[in-house]
């Protein structure tokens, strides 16, 4: 095993020393930041399986191209599907915006039909899958009260409280947040009676660009008895997308250069 | 179509030979067989207890021109599809038909050209169509064929342009293609000729426009958006898609009169869902002022609609849509005493509700047309299971109703179905 240089533990002692101090709506931030905005820009592929009470799989794939329009707040989506054959083509764009509806256009070339989604229920399942539209996007931290329950050596642990327990399903959730990099490693909610019934974990984190990334997460609905594990390959930061891609134009004609088969 | 068939095979053949790169493009597509069965029985038909049978087979691919070409350069690409059809409704042998074959490049960075054959839509409308006036085939939709097959390609040429005050799509259409409607065989309806609902003694007959430069069709759009609001314009030259005047009444003659259209349509957020505003004004070129009894007189369009999601995965839409036809006082001095004769106004209301159950696996899907005016309606039901990746069933129900047989959907009250689709896709 490598000798960690002195100044590097000293580094990392200081820094663990300050991250103590942190308050909770830093924390917060920080893993909202690493999770979701990491970089100006990022494109990844993603390998989706779903898997039902009975063991039958199903399967997703598709490229997600990504642009920050301002750190913590809005930020552009564009989805292309490779996975299954029978949507293969269909891309779909979304503009998030904190604080309002999201703007979202689904394109159907089939019927060269371009559709806009009225979606303003940001929990129902992300095409098909276990994880939910907000998994994918991120879920506004002004949505929640957040209160630290506990901090160990290696984690936070802090529970998220609906401000407005009617728009959604849980009652509250709990975060595990790595101290070293603030990457979210599991998420439980629980719902209105207190029981566990859904989680999201990430199963593998890599630096890619110098990012802590997480390439493996898997979400588990406990109720259903179904899962989806989900795989990140080809992440990229920093790829300079321009924001025209995230228009009626490259939703119509898929930009060639992002989505290499 | 034995012509579309080596057209397709030649531009195969050219292109093929470019994958040197040992990059074959991807096929795809899927096996599907559909059945409609009457719910009622209809003599007038070629087949009294079912509407449709047929077994049909699409591919498509996408192929990116690789190399140092310019069309490489420009981001070229290739794409195809195709579907090989066993109709047994016509006992016929089988038929081929392409519904893409195009090349889509950037010559420019703020260019994109589409040329070929393609499917082409735009407007607000959810199954209403006021600026869209490319070809449909309603057919398909009253059969229960998948929605795909409710727009018909066009040969055309479609330059879009990107500067920065708005887009600009210009769509020339060289050839007329209009839209399929209902003729007897298949489907009932209401033939003038015929004095009422017709099936197969119709023996009217629809003249296409000629191929030639006078009748190309032109269309139209410059759109932005204005923050989280779509705003657009339309244009569009050419013919209306459906056979609504006559050329020769004792040879039972229509023929598709000369229409400019002209339109503008707003969508977006609107009160916790999308709303969407839409108008048109068609110009009857050929009876401008009104008073040939013969020619569709002008009209004017409205749209409003509105979409919400109510959470679980439970979709609502409505829509109402307004027409009216201009000049309509020259319209009734001219009519004859036998004539079948319309109304000035029709109020058309519809409304979807879209339920997906089991995570989204199984789609239940309601749309109704209500006209007031007309007094008729159109209920369409499907429930829809992906039973697998590959795997898809669809049952449904196609239901029109109405008073009177002359009405768009009163005509067709007697070729109610139920269907199922089973679909294989790869």
């Amino acid at each position: 095993m490598k000798k960690i240089p002195f100044f590097l533990a000293v580094l990392f002692f200081v820094s663990n020393a300050w991250a103590q101090e942190l308050s909770v709506e830093e924390i917060v931030s920080k893993a909202n930041n690493r999770s979701y905005y990491q970089g100006k820009d990022g494109s990844a592929r993603a390998s989706m399986v779903v898997t039902d009470a009975q063991g039958r799989t199903r399967q997703r794939q598709l490229t997600i191209l990504k642009l920050n329009i301002q750190e913590g707040g809005d930020q552009k989506y564009y989805v292309y599907f490779h996975k299954p054959n029978d949507v293969k083509g269909m891309t779909y764009i979304v503009w998030k915006h904190a604080g309002k509806d999201d703007d979202r256009w689904l394109y159907l070339p089939a019927m060269d039909l371009v559709r806009r989604i009225a979606a303003s229920d940001k929990r129902s399942s992300f095409a098909g899958t276990t994880f939910l539209y907000e998994d994918i996007s991120g879920r506004s931290i002004d949505l929640d009260t957040h209160e630290l329950v506990s901090s160990d050596a290696a984690y936070y642990t802090v529970k998220n409280t609906p401000k407005d327990a009617n728009m959604v399903e849980f009652s509250y959730y709990t975060v595990k947040i790595d101290k070293n990099n603030f990457v979210p490693v599991k998420a439980e909610y629980f719902d209105k009676s207190a029981k566990l019934y859904r989680m999201i974990e990430a199963l593998e984190v890599k630096d890619i660009q110098a990012y802590p990334t997480v390439t493996r997460m898997k979400a588990t609905d406990l109720n259903a008895n179904s899962h989806t594990v989900t795989e990140f390959s080809d992440i990229k930061y920093d790829v300079g997308l321009q924001e025209e891609i995230f228009t009626e134009r490259f939703l119509r004609t898929p930009p060639q250069q992002w989505l290499k088969e | 179509m034995r012509r579309a068939f080596f057209i397709t095979l030649a531009v195969l053949t050219l292109v093929l030979p470019l994958a040197h790169a040992a990059e074959l493009p991807e096929w795809h597509g899927f096996a599907e067989h559909v059945y409609a069965g009457r719910i009622s029985r209809d003599s007038l038909t070629k087949h009294d207890n079912y509407n449709i049978l047929e077994q049909r087979l699409q591919l498509k691919t996408r192929y990116a021109v690789p190399g140092e070409n310019f069309l490489s350069r420009w981001n070229g690409v290739l794409a195809y599809k195709g579907d090989f059809v066993l109709d047994e409704y016509f006992q016929t042998s089988g038929s081929y038909e392409v519904r893409e074959l195009n090349l889509i490049f950037s010559p420019a960075s703020m260019v994109d050209i589409k040329a070929g054959r393609q499917v082409l839509t735009w407007g607000t409308g959810d199954y209403l169509f006021i600026n869209d006036l490319f070809p449909k085939d309603y057919v398909s939709f009253y059969t229960g064929r998948d929605d795909e097959y409710l727009k018909k390609p066009s040969d055309a040429l479609r330059v879009s342009l990107y500067p920065k005050a708005a887009n600009i799509d210009f769509v020339l259409i060289p050839h007329f293609i209009p839209n399929t409607m209902p003729e007897g065989d298949r489907l009932s309806f209401f033939d003038s000729f015929q004095r009422g609902i017709a099936g197969r003694e119709s023996e009217r007959n629809a003249v296409k426009p000629a191929f030639q430069a006078g009748n190309m069709q032109y269309t139209l759009r410059i759109y932005r958006t204005f923050g989280s609001t779509e705003g657009a314009l339309y244009y569009y030259r050419g013919f209306d898609p459906a056979p609504r005047s006559y050329l020769d009444e004792a040879a039972r003659r229509l023929f598709y009169e000369r229409l400019d259209a002209y339109g503008a349509s707003v969508r977006g957020p609107f009160a916790g869902g999308i709303g969407n505003l839409e108008m048109g004004y068609y110009r009857s070129r050929q009876d401008d002022d009104g008073n040939n009894r013969l020619i569709e007189n002008s009209m004017l369009k409205w749209l409003a609609g509105y979409e919400k999601d109510l959470g679980n995965d439970l979709k609502i839409g409505v829509q109402y849509l307004f027409e009216q036809k201009l000049n309509y006082a020259q319209y009734q001095s001219a009519l004859l005493p036998n004539d079948y004769f319309w109304d000035e106004y029709r109020h058309l209301f519809t409304q979807r509700i879209t339920k997906l159950y089991r995570n989204q696996t199984v789609m239940l899907g309601l749309f109704n047309f209500w006209s007031p005016s007309d007094k008729d309606g159109y209920l369409r039901a499907s429930c829809a299971y992906d039973i697998s990746d590959q795997w898809k069933l669809t049952l449904g129900l196609n239901v029109p109703w109405g008073e009177d047989g002359i009405t768009d959907f009163g005509m067709m009250q007697k070729n109610k179905n139920a269907f199922v689709r089973v679909r294989y896709s790869f």
